[in-house]
């Protein structure tokens, strides 16, 4: 019974499906009548196919070389897939080589009158681009492009940069109906796979190996002693080795959703990375590239340099006796000398954990970038004897290392080691507070390194509690227009970011924020000043129409214009986590005075409302004494990272918190 | 008098060679050019010299101090340039606040790369430039550079203040021109400035020092409109090697004809065939053109390829008709073709297409425009193709190209014309809605909402989203309803007679807030966009609303079966120069059923005022926000 069940259905699902013949020219009827996708009846374009071989090939002239074959059929079902009749390849060059293009073929598709008709792409579709010194484009854009049309593309990228592999993608913003991966590796590299653990797509993935064979052919000069006169030669050497083969050969993979409130989409596609662990050529010694954190870390304090730039302190101790001179503890010496470091050394806007300058070209010059402002800093806690390390670090554009690897870190910070933990200091950040790290530095994990050859794990989402809240004293007067005063305290990346956003505006520009999309709202007297780590900021203002008078009662909302009036998280589903920037507590405190002549008629309820064990928390609590009115609002956000299945109960978290804010305080004329 | 002037020409030139020497620091700078200042030019001179109708040199030195972030992007340390524009020269300083070098950049030392930005595809324009990012402010960039360009047709402008936010120490501007070119040149708003110049017959020289940071204002005129501009042009110049001579629109337009447009029209008797074909029983000719408007639409595709002659140039009909692609020039001038086949003429339009509107400027020729559409004189109507899309109707032109100033190219010259006008009244958008609500405020709605006009052309791509984009589309726009499930969505798109339809069905919670038995109703189902205009205390510059726009709504709220009406607002109307408002309220018994129908309606009008009315603006939108918002209270019974 369960066998003819499988083959009914075997049975069904091939009945659907033409017979698809995925060589190179042969796009059938079939394929260029389909209106819609099969699976995903809205998509607007779909890659029906996708072929991917990668192999070595050998010359005596330019040895190894690393070739991707890159064959692609994609459906273009409406106007809106059309942007996929256009292809971007990008490449590299540097001092030592450059990637080429080659035999690029396309042709597009259409049925004319029943007829499948071909169109090729030629020279005039064809584009190339310098992007830059480094970074080449090839682009093209097929012709003859209609609602329906197929169009089929192949080309070879060869590569002289043997040790790297491109990034293998697996999945798109569209469908793929099927994927066909090859990849041939000659047993002289060591390479091994990371599929994306992000994504949730399970590939099977095949081994094999096998024997391949290359000849050599040499001219030998041969003789040239007295007896033996000189003589050239042909000869021929061959050499075998193995191959290990990876293939993948998988169908209908679905399209990468797009959503908001993600930190970095192509974070969760489907893809392979390739780490080169070792060479081993013939006749030569086996070459380690990173196989192991410890290799790593010592491989970057050696070879890397980082050894050479924490040894120089000769330059800085003068300068740096002087600053600790009567500091005792730890702690305020490290303050000490990071708020130095980040005064004298200005970062100049570019990555990498290498010092790029030099530690003490960059002090000497007062700019850097981040690894020469960081290693400096570690270099100067270490001298002040404390325990300092570097923390590599990838930002979030750059991806998630997922193999000790030194390529896949491009920034670097430094951790403080102590009984209560690692501190984290960015000193690249001129915002940022002690401790804490800028937006590009906190993603998921760093690993902090030291001299000895450990290394470890740092988790770099924050785990202080970054603090906004507002205390709001108002009078509503018999006019009804409210008068009052706000205070705003800030403390941590709240401090942060209101210093990035509104530092450099001109006060009145400064107003203009304040009071937009506040209704007729007038701000004036507006300051703010730092006490300690935090920022405080007051101003004054008048609202005039934050009030409704509707027969001998007054209408208005309990937290006037601090409300929050939408929720935030709109979609009816969710696919990734959701984030938050970073732990925080959001307060709004009203004090409210009556005027003669009222009285409280209805009071919203005060209640508290809890996700996930303390995850989120609102309190939302109003307490009346005689003339005066306190409305308190605190949303406690603890943790910061959700799964999808918790995204329902999330929003509606958050409509309650709404309902809660926008219900109305009414008062009667007594 | 010749002589004079011959000695402030030495005066600013020794000025432009001394340039380097001189050191900058923050604390000598007037006080007054702070004011609104995001950044502050210290020294800006330009000096072109002209040595051949196909070569010039352009020296520029650029000083200017960052006050803050915001000033970054006033900077401008580099050039943009292409196959016919070579570099000679390029070096930079960063200077600290007392004057001191921080930092020396070489010609090596700046970044160079392609401008390839957002929708293009690939254009022959590059940039280099200096990536410097400070810290600290302010700061000082100084920037020299020498360019040698071929295409004189384009002669750098005098435009001392180009943005908002920046205020200028010292301005010069040199057009040397050994070469005796004859020039044209047209100046702007210089009255009401101390401004020191010579002008002849083929040179030039502008100086003004101490100009004030202009405020950003809301609903003000271009900054084009009012801050001093110098335009000039060269009587005999070459666009890439294309040489060419003109004094006005007339000439210049038939010089682009003849250069860059003529003989691009060819097509294979094939594609004349079809079209002939296409049009046969087309019952007049203004048919004939929809028909062929429809057969670009539908078998064409826009790809932006900003090649050929500087990017003026349009790829050929017969390659657009090969390719089946092509950039604005190449798609318009293949329409063009198509129409030309069935001897139908049509002028190639040059525009400035954008949000804002922007005129080519009839008083001065020289190459203008960044789009190009089609003209089609039909009988007395001026019919308007934008043939880069394939979704517009035919003869819409919405907010991008709408009423503003154009070159016609004609074969015998061109010509300066005004493209549509969309009025309030076209400018209609109609919203018809029905809500249900039950005791705990919970609600059950339908709405239909029509939109014209320029409405038309910002909603109607909604309807090529996907369901879920759709979904979180009106989910952000009815953002202030509650818990709100879109359960049905229906477009129609009338492309006849440009009119986008849109019926939905949506429930949520908490329409209004239950306060014991009393349910407080907000009457503004949807909002009005009115804006909440900024404060301005002293306003400069006047009043301009650029478009007008009409709003019709009507909502009928059901209320719960065992309600009694408690309060009403009274019915208001607003009239005035800016245009109307009015909200009716009624309450009324249908089919047993209580029912409160709200009229509301708002026009905008399109104008110009003084400055001063500025506050009267903003008091009419404020008011109409307060009387939208207002709220009908209804009492529970059971």
């Amino acid at each position: 019974m369960k066998k003819i069940y499988t083959l009914l259905l075997m049975a069904f699902i091939t009945s659907g499906i033409w017979a698809q013949d995925f060589k190179f020219g042969k796009v059938s009827k079939e394929e260029l009548e389909e209106k819609k996708h099969p699976q995903n009846k809205e998509a607007h374009a779909a890659v029906l196919y996708r072929s991917q071989k990668v192999y070595y090939d050998f010359d005596e002239r330019s040895g190894f070389t690393v070739n991707t074959e890159v064959h692609e059929r994609i459906k273009i079902y409406d106007k809106e897939g059309f942007d996929w009749a256009t292809k971007e390849i990008s490449y590299y060059r540097n001092n030592n080589g450059e990637e080429k293009i080659s035999n690029l073929k396309a042709y597009t598709y259409n049925l004319v009158e029943g007829e499948v008709i071909d169109e090729k792409l030629r020279n005039n579709g064809i584009f190339q681009e310098e992007a830059s010194n480094y970074k080449l484009k090839t682009k093209f854009t097929m012709p003859a492009i209609k609602e329906g049309s197929v169009i089929e593309f192949r080309y070879t990228l060869r590569s002289p940069f043997i040790t790297t592999i491109d990034v293998t993608p697996l999945q798109y913003t569209i469908p793929l109906n099927k994927i066909d991966f090859e990849i041939k590796i000659p047993e002289f590299f060591g390479f091994r796979f990371h599929f994306n653990p992000r994504s949730s797509i399970y590939f099977k993935i095949d081994t094999a190996s096998e024997n391949f064979t290359y000849k050599i052919t040499k001219q030998v000069r041969e003789g040239g002693t007295r007896w033996n006169p000189v003589r050239h030669s042909t000869r021929t050497a061959k050499v075998d080795y193995l191959q290990n083969v990876y293939s993948i050969q998988e169908e209908n993979i679905p399209a990468l959703k797009k959503e908001s409130y993600v930190d970095y989409l192509e974070n969760y596609a489907a893809f392979i990375k390739w780490e080169l662990q070792f060479t081993k050529f013939p006749n030569s010694p086996l070459e380690n590239y990173a196989q192991t954190w410890e290799g790593v870390t010592k491989s970057i304090y050696n070879d890397a340099g980082l050894n050479k730039e924490l040894q120089k302190t000769g330059f800085f101790e003068d300068d740096l006796d002087a600053l600790l001179v009567g500091l005792v503890d730890e702690p305020s010496k490290a303050r000490a000398i990071f708020e130095y470091v980040r005064k004298k050394v200005k970062w100049n806007d570019y990555l990498g954990f290498i010092a790029e300058n030099g530690v003490k070209k960059a002090y000497k010059e007062g700019q850097g970038n981040v690894g020469d402002i960081n290693l400096l800093l570690v270099s100067m806690l270490s001298y002040a004897g404390i325990q300092a390390d570097p923390v590599l670090v990838s930002t979030r554009n750059n991806g998630i290392p997922l193999f000790p690897t030194r390529t896949g870190y491009n920034y670097v910070i430094a951790g403080i080691s102590s009984v209560e933990g690692t501190v984290l200091l960015d000193a690249s950040d001129p915002t940022v507070g002690y401790g804490e790290l800028p937006d590009r530095a906190r993603n998921w994990q760093g690993r902090i390194i030291r001299k000895d050859g450990s290394s470890d794990w740092v988790n770099l989402s924050p785990t202080y509690i970054s603090e906004n809240s507002r205390t709001v004293n108002v009078k509503l007067l018999e006019d009804l227009n409210v008068v009052g005063k706000c205070i705003k305290k800030m403390s941590g990346l709240e401090a942060k970011s209101y210093r990035d956003s509104f530092a450099p505006l001109a006060t009145d520009e400064y107003i203009k924020i304040l009071e937009k999309d506040r209704g007729d709202f007038i701000v004036t007297e507006v300051s703010n000043e730092n006490k300690g780590s935090e920022l405080i900021e007051n101003y004054s203002f008048e609202l005039k129409d934050a009030v409704e008078n509707i027969s001998d009662q007054i209408y208005l909302k309990p937290l006037l214009f601090t409300s929050l009036s939408e929720n935030p998280f709109k979609a009816e589903e969710r696919i990734y986590p959701i984030f938050f920037n970073y732990p925080k507590v959001e307060s709004n405190t009203i004090n409210m005075m009556i005027p003669d002549g009222y009285e409280v008629e209805h009071l919203p309820e005060s209640g508290i409302l809890n996700f996930k064990d303390g995850a989120i928390t609102y309190k939302f609590l109003v307490t009346q004494n005689g003339k005066y009115l306190r409305i308190e609002s605190i949303l406690d956000i603890n943790e910061i990272v959700f799964n999808p299945i918790d995204y329902k109960n999330l929003k509606d978290f958050y409509s309650l918190m709404v309902e809660k804010q926008t219900e109305a305080i009414v008062l009667k004329k007594i | 008098m010749r002589k004079i002037s011959f000695l402030v020409l030495l005066g600013f030139f020794t000025s432009l060679l001394t340039a380097q020497e001189r050191s900058y620091p923050v604390s000598t700078i007037d006080n007054s050019l702070f004011e609104n200042a995001n950044a502050i030019i210290r020294n800006d001179e330009i000096e072109i010299e002209v040595t051949a109708i196909n070569k010039m040199f352009i020296r520029t030195e650029r000083t200017v101090t960052v006050l803050n972030e915001l000033g970054e992007e006033l900077i401008w340390a580099g050039e943009v340039y292409d196959d016919d524009i070579k570099i000679k020269k390029q070096e930079a300083l960063i200077i600290d606040q007392d004057g001191n070098e921080i930092k020396k950049f070489k010609k090596k030392d700046f970044q160079d790369r392609s401008l390839v930005t957002g929708a293009t595809l690939i254009s022959d324009a590059r940039i280099s430039y200096i990536d410097y990012s400070p810290k600290v402010y302010p700061f000082t960039v100084q920037y020299i550079s020498e360019v040698q360009a071929e295409s004189t047709i384009f002669i750098k402008d005098w435009f001392p203040v180009n943005s908002y936010s920046l205020s200028v120490e010292k301005s010069i501007y040199t057009l040397r021109n050994p070469a005796k070119i004859p020039i044209r040149f047209l100046e702007k708003n210089l009255s009401s400035h101390k401004i020191e110049k010579f002008t002849s017959e083929f040179e030039l020289e502008y100086l003004v020092e101490h100009l004030p940071a202009y405020k950003f204002e809301k609903f003000s005129p271009g900054i084009k409109e009012f801050a001093p501009l110098v335009k000039v042009a060269l009587n005999q110049f070459s666009l890439v090697g294309v040489k060419g001579q003109a004094e006005n629109w007339t000439q210049l337009g038939k010089w682009q004809y003849d250069n860059l447009l003529d003989k691009k029209m060819e097509l294979s008797p094939e594609t004349v065939r079809k079209v002939k074909d296409l049009t046969e029983n087309a019952t007049d000719v203004r048919e004939k053109i929809k028909l062929i408007y429809n057969y670009v639409q539908e078998n064409t595709r826009y790809v932006s390829v900003q090649l050929g002659i500087g990017g003026w140039e349009p790829m050929s009909a017969d390659e657009v008709d090969h390719l089946k692609y092509g950039d604005c020039k190449g798609l318009t001038n293949y329409t063009k073709a198509l129409l030309a086949s069935q001897n139908i003429p049509s002028y190639y339009a040059v525009v400035y297409g954008g949000r804002e509107l922007k005129d080519i400027d009839e008083e001065f020729a020289s190459m203008e425009g960044n789009h190009v559409i089609l003209n089609v004189p039909y009988e007395r109507e001026n019919i308007w193709l934008e043939c880069t899309s394939q979704t517009s109707p035919f003869n819409y032109l919405g907010g991008f190209t709408d009423n503003r100033k154009v070159l016609l190219i004609k074969s015998d010259g061109g010509e300066i014309m005004e493209t549509t006008k969309y009025t309030p009244s076209d400018n209609l958008t109609e919203t018809k809605i029905s809500v249900t609500i039950d005791e705990t405020g919970n609600f059950n709605a339908q709405l239909h909402r029509e939109s014209f006009g320029v409405p038309y052309g910002l909603i109607y791509p909604v309807s090529d989203l996907d369901r879920s984009s759709k979904e979180l589309y009106y989910k952000k726009e009815f953002g202030h309803l509650k818990n709100l499930k879109i359960k049905e969505i229906n477009h129609t798109n009338d492309y006849l007679h440009p009119k986008f339809l849109e019926d939905l069905k949506v429930s949520g919670s908490k329409y209004g807030s239950v306060l014991g038995k009393r349910l407080l109703l907000p009457l503004n189902f949807t909002n009005l966009p009115a804006l909440n205009l900024p404060r301005s205390s002293n306003r400069e510059r006047q009043v301009e609303i650029n478009r007008g726009f009409s709003y019709k709504d009507h909502f009928q709220f059901i209320l719960p079966g065992s309600s009694i009406l408690e309060f009403i607002p009274n019915n208001t109307i607003i009239e005035n120069e800016f245009g109307s408002f009015r909200i009716e309220i009624e309450y009324a018994q249908v089919d047993g059923q209580n029912m409160l129908i709200v009229e509301r309606s708002y026009v905008l009008q399109d104008g110009k005022w003084p400055a001063k009315k500025y506050e009267e603006l903003r008091d009419f939108m404020l008011n109409i926000n307060s009387l939208s918002n207002q709220k009908a209270v209804i009492v529970l019974t059971d």
